[in-house]
């Protein structure tokens, strides 16, 4: 119902009349129709579709009829809160009393939903049951069931994100294979000279993965402090733009943790094989001779 | 002879460079994804649009087709108006609702849209007959698996449900006389379409002559953004909607798939650079004595810088052709999983290959392995020939 009566048309009201109520209207409605607090607006309560009369069908157009209006003062400008199910529609939010939309709605004695908080002790399940048994009109719901409901398209981005993720790790994985090899290949010759003066192969093998993993460790450092930045971009973004204080990124310690063990893991592995298949050939074959 | 030599070096290391071109592979696949997430999800919605060859859409004002309840009255005088403009080649009114079936005790809910059977653009009819008179309803698939009806038989549908006393508005006994495919429904959405004075009566008082769509098919080389302006002065109780403000209103719904597209593309570009250009700069470090022989023989600058740069390319464009592959598979995987969006019509795709998509995603990888050989073919050229070869012999 509040995105029909947003819907209807919102304008500067010129006649004063007596004592409007007040109304609290969001930021993004604020800046679009350039509204401060103290302004007069007039609302319309339902969508101009329907509250103007087509008087003439004629090529020159109709004229509109003449609506129920009601002006009301801007009382105060709110953020909103932080909803992801309403973020991306770009609508705009006006909050008034409960009577004074009633009745500019025409809706009555009616509501759309009540809200029903419970004492810690209440048997949730049996209140819901007896609400039901006796309800006549409307069904009640525990708000966990309406959240699960309401929440499949964040489900559906998430695991699009998961999916994105396991592609981004398999990515990193090759690259990180890719350049231990690169960096113990480079190295060919000193391997070659440690295994001719007698340091075992399992010794420089494990040299090896301590430097793969110091590499990894350092690199995902570097990774999340990229990451924490590129996280603060993108909430500085989003919120700007869909003027909304919802966090569209947050980096949790089970991220980090989770990113610095897949590193020290994909590290680690990319070191063993890239040292075996050095310590396998014969030192003298590493130099060249 | 630069090629031969460049194939040379890249073969030499088989590990080496099969790990550089999976690496590159994996790049160019996601980039591909990206490219055809940036520009699939518009190409799709408008191919969707233009599907019926309607070019604009008539939502009551302030709001977007069936995103309410909310509906446009006086059907007829608004038709009489838009055939006033010669350039309206066909209008089509749809009427939406709720319906509620009952059969064999159970209660089966879904939408119907109330339509005019020539000219109606929201689905194609997959076998059975149109709904020709006023006692016929076609359904889609979802709502015969759900109903368990053959053609032919007879439904009873019910609209205009009242939650406060649980009676509705109108009932009426209709014969199912087809299968369809609804053209921008969703999957999971069960679905009928009737005659509109079908569903006007079965609505009763309060939604007669009313709409809730309009589709309007301009004629043949008009301009349908100057019919869309002549209809918002015209009609001021409508929005009109033309295939570019209904694009532009997509974009801004989902800008932030096309935003996560253009960054991730971007990084993997990045990934794909980086690792062509330490593989170049490693190999260049480990040729230092080959490429100062090379230079000694009289070997020119130009030669050793175009022999780097063409592995650089070798490396990234069969990356990128192996990538091709991998991004296609990807990008159903990742198109099914956006393809279970609540209400999302069947027919869009996030991913949709496109040629141009594909020409765009190797032509960038192929630009970056020749930006990627530069830095390393740039040092080899320079490098000092004799302090080279004596630092070769010492070794």
């Amino acid at each position: 119902m509040l995105t029909t009566l947003l819907a209807a048309l919102l304008f500067l009201h010129q006649t004063p009349q007596s004592s409007p109520r007040t109304i609290a209207i969001d930021e993004s409605l604020a800046a679009a129709a350039k509204l401060k607090v103290g302004d007069k607006v007039t609302l319309l309560g339902r969508p101009a579709a329907e509250d103007y009369a087509v008087m003439t069908a004629t090529p020159s157009g109709y004229s509109p009829g003449v609506a129920p209006a009601e002006t009301v003062i801007v009382g105060a400008i709110v953020r909103r809160g932080a909803d992801p199910s309403e973020v991306a529609r770009g609508d705009f939010l006006v909050r008034m009393h409960l009577d004074q939309l009633q009745s500019i709605s025409g809706y009555g004695d009616r509501v759309d939903r009540f809200a029903v908080a419970t004492r810690s002790s209440a048997n949730v399940s049996r209140l819901l049951k007896e609400i039901n048994d006796v309800a006549f009109g409307f069904r009640a719901y525990r708000s966990r069931d309406i959240a699960v409901e309401t929440s499949r398209t964040f489900q559906v981005v998430s695991r699009f994100h998961r999916a994105i993720g396991v592609i981004t790790i398999v990515a990193s994985s090759l690259f990180l294979l890719c350049i231990m090899v690169l960096k113990v290949e480079e190295r060919r010759r000193d391997i070659a000279a440690l295994r001719l003066m007698g340091i075992s192969r399992w010794s420089i093998v494990k040299s090896i993965i301590i430097e793969a993993a110091l590499v990894a460790v350092l690199g995902s450092a570097l990774g999340v402090l990229l990451g924490w930045i590129g996280s603060l971009i993108v909430n500085w973004h989003y919120q700007a733009l869909y003027h909304t204080p919802l966090e569209f990124s947050i980096v949790t310690p089970g991220i980090v943790g989770m990113s610095v063990l897949l590193s020290l893991v994909l590290g680690a592995a990319a070191g063993v094989l890239a040292s075996l298949r050095l310590v396998r050939t014969p030192p003298l074959v590493l130099l060249g001779r | 002879m630069r090629l031969t030599l460049a194939r040379a070096a890249l073969i030499r290391h088989r590990a080496r460079t099969l790990l550089a071109v999976l690496g590159v592979a994996v790049a160019a696949a996601m980039l591909l994804d990206m490219v055809m997430l940036a520009t699939g999800m518009r190409e799709s919605f408008r191919q969707l649009l233009l599907s019926r060859g309607f070019d604009i859409r008539l939502a009551p004002k302030g709001t977007l087709p069936f995103d309410t309840d909310a509906t446009i009255p006086s059907v007829s005088a608004i038709t009489t108006v838009l055939r006033s403009n010669p350039d309206i080649r066909e209008i089509s009114p749809v009427l939406g609702a709720a319906m509620h079936i009952q059969i064999a005790g159970r209660d089966i809910s879904g939408s119907v849209l109330g339509i005019d059977p020539s000219v109606q653009g929201d689905y194609e009819l997959l076998s059975g007959k149109d709904v020709s008179d006023p006692d016929a309803i076609v359904v889609n698939d979802h709502l015969l698996s759900q109903l368990h009806a053959r053609m032919g038989d007879t439904l009873s549908v019910a609209t205009g449900y009242d939650p406060q006393t649980r009676t509705y508005s109108g009932q009426r006994k209709l014969v199912l006389t087809g299968r369809v495919r609804f053209i921008y429904g969703a999957a999971e959405q069960s679905s009928g379409a009737v005659r509109r004075e079908t569903l006007e009566a079965m609505e009763g008082g309060a939604r007669r002559d009313r709409a809730s769509l309009f589709m309007i098919r301009v004629r043949s080389g008009a301009d349908p953004d100057r019919v869309r302006d002549w209809i918002e002065t015209y009609i001021p109780t409508v929005s009109a909607i033309s295939i570019a403000t209904a694009i532009a209103q997509v974009d801004q719904r989902l800008s932030y798939f096309r935003q996560l597209a253009v960054i991730l593309g971007a990084v993997s570009l990045f990934v794909g650079f980086l690792l062509v250009t330490t593989l170049m700069t490693v190999s260049v470090n480990e040729r230092t004595g080959e490429i100062a022989v090379m230079r000694a023989i009289g070997i020119s600058r130009e030669h050793i810088v175009e022999q780097i740069v063409a592995e650089g390319v070798a490396i990234s464009v069969a990356g990128a052709v192996l990538g091709l592959g991998l991004g296609l598979v990807t990008a159903r995987y990742l198109n099914a999983i956006l393809s279970a969006f609540p209400g999302l019509p069947t027919a869009i795709d996030f991913f949709l290959f496109q040629p141009q998509a594909a020409w765009s995603a190797l032509g960038l990888l192929i630009i970056s392995g020749i930006g990627a050989g530069i830095y390393p073919a740039w040092r080899a050229a320079s490098l000092p020939i004799s302090e080279s070869l004596r630092r070769e012999a010492i070794a």
